[in-house]
């Protein structure tokens, strides 16, 4: 199962109004050439310890919002503590997507945890997390999301996709924002989905 | 007057703070009932979750803040640093000055020693609030600057704003 695939069946299962947060590496131009509507409705981030933390903190704000965390192998292990936070709190409109290569892609493949004796899954629901799921293949996959994505409970997905298969985009279709651009881009999309201010700015006689 | 917990939740109140982060500790011991009380409190086993999740909370338009020991900003430091080197993305820390003049247990004179060094490093604007009256203007305050400025913003608990050491 290349990643690529899983998360093109992602896509089709979620809505531009639908919020994201996405774990860094090469799963950052693939959810970014993927993302429903093309729209800024994904918090890229480049820390690998800070994705579910970050979709927990969204979720629980907007609690009538669906999100969902793009998580990698190397990210969920850096922050294994917050498996046990979500597995306390488990918001109704949170789901977390692991995309598990069990390999270091961009450094070459050296292996990760997950590709010796860690699961995933089993630490997920250990920590107290609810619908915890290994999939191996695309139909499982596309089943397994659909449920977490609709059955108003928090959801665990851990994807097993092929180590040394990542998608090779070309220069234009490569993510070119950093990581101040990505956060007034996603900022200003939730303002505007929400109809709210968030980040307020005082100019001196406003 | 009320205590320094009464003041906090108080100032946090004034402020439209909704979402309170935290890893319970002793120096602020009475605080932490008040914020489960009076907040939704979202309570961690590392510190290292809680820039996440103030992150998050700002991203959904929510006035969050953490509150955890001083001690908590060498476990947190890299998410802070990824949040706020990365993406600019503002966040309050309320942290108790375990470690200062008087401070009667010998560990916890390591917090006091790391912490300035490490707020510095980190680029996090502090301020010392040491007297009750200055709690809940600061907390305000510390909002307001956070989001104006697009950074992180510490207040160090201090003086009578905190538990008193046995032996001081």
């Amino acid at each position: 199962m290349h990643r690529i695939d899983v998360v093109r069946a992602l896509a089709e299962l979620v809505t531009p109004e639908d919020l994201f947060v996405c774990a860094h590496g090469g799963l950052r131009n693939d959810w970014w050439n993927s993302r429903p509507g093309g729209v800024d409705n994904t918090c890229f981030l480049t820390g690998m310890n800070t994705v579910s933390a970050t979709a927990l903190g969204l979720a629980v704000a907007l609690p009538h919002r669906r999100v969902t965390a793009l998580e990698t192998d190397g990210s969920v292990l850096m922050s294994a503590s917050t498996l046990c936070t979500l597995g306390n709190e488990r918001p109704p409109n949170l789901s977390i997507v692991v995309f598990d290569n069990t390999v270091y892609e961009s450094i070459g493949g050296l292996p990760t945890a997950t590709s010796g004796r860690t699961d995933l899954a089993k630490m997920a629901e250990g920590a107290g997390c609810s619908n915890c799921f290994t999939v191996t293949d695309l139909d499982t996959f596309a089943r397994h999301a659909k449920k977490v994505l609709t059955d108003g409970e928090f959801g665990f997905i851990v994807a097993k996709t092929a180590k040394a298969a990542a998608h090779r985009w070309p220069k234009d279709k490569q993510k070119h924002t950093d990581g101040v651009e990505e956060k007034y881009r996603f900022l200003r999309y939730v303002e505007q989905l929400e109809k709210i201010r968030i980040h307020h700015v005082v100019e001196i006689g406003g | 007057m009320s205590n320094y917990a009464e003041l906090i939740v108080q100032g946090l109140k004034q402020a439209k703070v909704e979402i309170v982060a935290s890893l319970p500790e002793s120096m602020l011991k009475q605080l932490y009932p008040m914020l489960r009380k009076h907040f939704r409190y979202i309570q961690v086993s590392n510190e290292a979750d809680l820039p996440g999740i103030v992150a998050g909370a700002y991203f959904g338009g929510k006035r969050a803040v953490i509150v955890m020991e001083n001690s908590g900003l060498r476990q947190a430091a890299e998410p802070i640093a990824r949040l706020t080197f990365g993406h600019r993305i503002p966040m309050v820390l309320l942290m108790p000055h375990r470690g200062d003049l008087g401070e009667d247990v010998w560990w916890g004179h390591g917090h006091s020693e790391t912490m300035v060094p490490m707020l510095d490093a980190l680029r996090i604007r502090y301020w010392f609030v040491y007297r009750l009256d200055e709690i809940v203007p600061s907390i305000e305050k510390a909002l307001l600057h956070a989001d104006a400025g697009q950074v992180a913003v510490a207040l160090i608990f201090g003086g009578e704003c905190r538990e008193v050491p046995k032996h001081a």
